[in-house]
């Protein structure tokens, strides 16, 4: 996705932070939080809760639900912020009065299950706007990893921001 | 979930649906909580009234988590390739919201048979809140 303005006078994302790579920082997989995770998404399938079921179906542990990698992720900046890391969204600069979800991709290459100690790394691979200035995107990329398993799942991920109106700093 | 054959699946066909909601400020409190995603525009009145907003509206991963169930419930999560959506409206509170997929294409891609599915979420007056696709493994 090309440009439509290089500098978006309006912008709140930092540019600057196109190509930072963050390294990647251990985060353990909570069953409890598992659970807790599925049980609120409404999810009835036992592998998520029962650990004899998951065994019983072939899996190590509790199973992580599929949207479970922005879990991962939250706790990452969690342990980002008590290394006085920056997180992602520190390193792109968002405002959360206006910043949204553009969209999201997920690729599964192994399941996350509860109980393992995973490695969560991002970096920044794109920044455009559109309507003239008055929305800005950023294009992230994370992989959650297992020292051993290898990739268990990466993103592709859009986030935006809907930009205030350069007048009078109002929606 | 082994015995399942999806082979017979066929282009055109519709997985169960998925109902959600209505989504209340309890559940945006609850999926801040579990998913660790503390923005405060989903969970403080004050903080979305501050930067403009009439009310605090739901995470876009709630219901894209919801969505996920229609695939996973159907397939079993260990057959899921991939899964993408686009967040086409903004998901308020009260708002049941309703998850369908259909296959659209049979194809072979990693020495597996896969297919593809097409994803739509809409609240209860057919507002279109997010639409995307998934990909998962037949066999």
């Amino acid at each position: 996705m090309s440009s439509e303005v290089l500098v978006n006078p309006r912008g709140i994302f930092d540019r600057g932070a196109l190509g930072v790579t963050l390294e990647a920082v251990p985060v353990l997989i909570e069953r409890q939080r598992v659970r807790f995770f599925a049980q609120v998404l409404g999810e009835t399938n036992l592998i998520h809760f029962d650990a004899d079921v998951a065994h019983a179906a072939g899996h190590h542990d509790l199973v992580a639900p599929a949207s479970f990698f922005m879990v991962v992720e939250a706790a990452a900046n969690e342990e980002r912020g008590r290394r006085a890391l920056p997180s992602l969204l520190d390193v792109v600069v968002c405002d959360f009065r206006y910043l949204l979800h553009g969209d999201e991709r997920y690729f599964y290459d192994a399941p996350i299950y509860a109980g393992e100690e995973v490695l969560f790394a991002s970096k920044v691979v794109d920044f455009y706007d559109k309507k003239g200035g008055a929305m800005e995107f950023v294009v992230t990329e994370s992989t959650i990893t297992h020292p051993k398993r290898g990739v268990l799942m990466r993103s592709r991920r859009t986030l935006l921001h809907r930009l205030p109106d350069a007048k009078d700093g109002s929606r | 979930m082994s015995e399942l054959d999806l082979s017979a699946a066929e282009v055109g066909a519709t997985l169960p649906d998925v109902e959600f909601g209505p989504i209340s400020r309890a559940t945006l409190a609850l999926y801040a909580g579990a998913s660790g995603d503390h923005n405060p525009v989903h969970i403080d009145l004050d903080f979305a009234k501050a930067a403009g907003l009439p009310d605090v509206f739901a995470h876009g991963m709630l219901s894209f988590g919801v969505l996920t169930r229609v695939v996973t419930s159907w397939a079993g999560i260990g057959r899921l390739r991939e899964f993408a959506a686009r967040f086409v409206s903004i998901t308020q509170v009260h708002d049941r919201i309703t998850c369908k997929a259909t296959i659209i294409e049979k194809f072979e891609a990693e020495g597996e048979q896969r297919l593809r599915l097409n994803l739509i979420a809409t609240a209860q007056d057919g507002r279109e809140t997010l639409n995307g696709h998934a990909v998962v493994a037949v066999s």
